[in-house]
């Protein structure tokens, strides 16, 4: 679609490109931009908790029971979890999809990654419940 | 009339001659904002392998006290605080790059971005050499 007023500082939906392209937003796109906000908070916080405040920068067997052992703790590390397993997955398909596949390949691939997704995360809570058991 | 299209979101970076992987390494008619995209891809991918890695080692948790804290010992060697220096480059790039093309995305600071890339490089810097420090003198 031609674009003659070019870049439209300020209104959602566009963007300057460095080719002086308009680029619309897609839904992806937009659960990518919400979910990098909410992972740029949390990775924050995790690294903080579980690295820069701990002797050593990584929490010994006993250390890392008693922390999980707080359910604040617990739904923040949870929700970390979901949030960069959503945002990372969903780059990666954003990554795969520059190589051209069919409409047919790229519905695959999102189900696929889907399937993932809810693997990484049950996975994670198993761990997590595992580790809690210890406590 | 300038000639323009419609590019696919997230793909605004990558070069204009050359669309898909091929065009990642396309330095034709390549700024700033340009190699910032192909930077932002790649240390992306290396985080998400780095996740990945991380979700694997993490599993040493469930086998108990000394299979995990027989990992704790080794990952205090020097070859794993510089990995660590190299995760925390990939997650401040692409962490504070990312806030510039959010907001850009959202019709936001366009005329400024820039100023803004090169003002979020500069924390991104200080942070990573405070980062470096912290690692490599307190652990």
């Amino acid at each position: 679609m031609a674009q003659s007023e070019g870049p439209t500082p300020g209104r959602i939906g566009t963007t300057w490109t460095p080719s002086g392209e308009v680029a619309r937003p897609t839904w992806g796109w937009i659960l990518q931009a919400v979910s990098g906000a909410l992972v740029l908070v949390l990775v924050t916080l995790h690294m903080i908790a579980n690295h820069f405040v701990v002797a050593g920068g990584l929490r010994d067997f006993a250390d890392v029971v008693a922390y999980l052992s707080d359910p604040v703790v617990v739904v923040l590390e949870v929700c970390f979890l979901v949030v960069v397993t959503w945002h990372g997955l969903l780059g990666l398909r954003a990554v795969l999809f520059d190589f051209g596949f069919s409409p047919r390949a790229e519905t695959a691939i999102t189900r696929v990654f889907a399937v993932l997704g809810v693997a990484i995360v049950a996975y994670g809570l198993w761990l997590t419940w595992t580790i809690t058991s210890y406590h | 009339m300038s000639e323009q299209s419609v590019v696919k979101r997230g793909t605004e970076g990558a070069s204009p001659r050359r669309r898909g992987i091929a065009g990642w390494g396309d330095p034709r008619g390549r700024r700033l904002g340009g190699w910032a995209f192909i930077l932002n891809r790649l240390t992306g991918l290396g985080v998400l392998a780095y996740l990945f890695l991380h979700l694997i080692v993490l599993s040493l948790l469930a086998r108990g006290p000394s299979a995990w804290d027989g990992f704790v010992s080794i990952a205090a060697s020097p070859l794993f605080l510089c990995f660590d220096v190299v995760l925390i480059f990939g997650l401040l790039f692409h962490g504070l790059n990312g806030i510039r093309v959010t907001l850009v995305g959202f019709g936001l600071v366009v005329d400024r971005q820039r100023a803004m890339f090169v003002a979020l490089m500069i924390i991104g810097a200080i942070a990573l050499v405070v980062a470096a420090i912290h690692i490599f003198t307190v652990g």
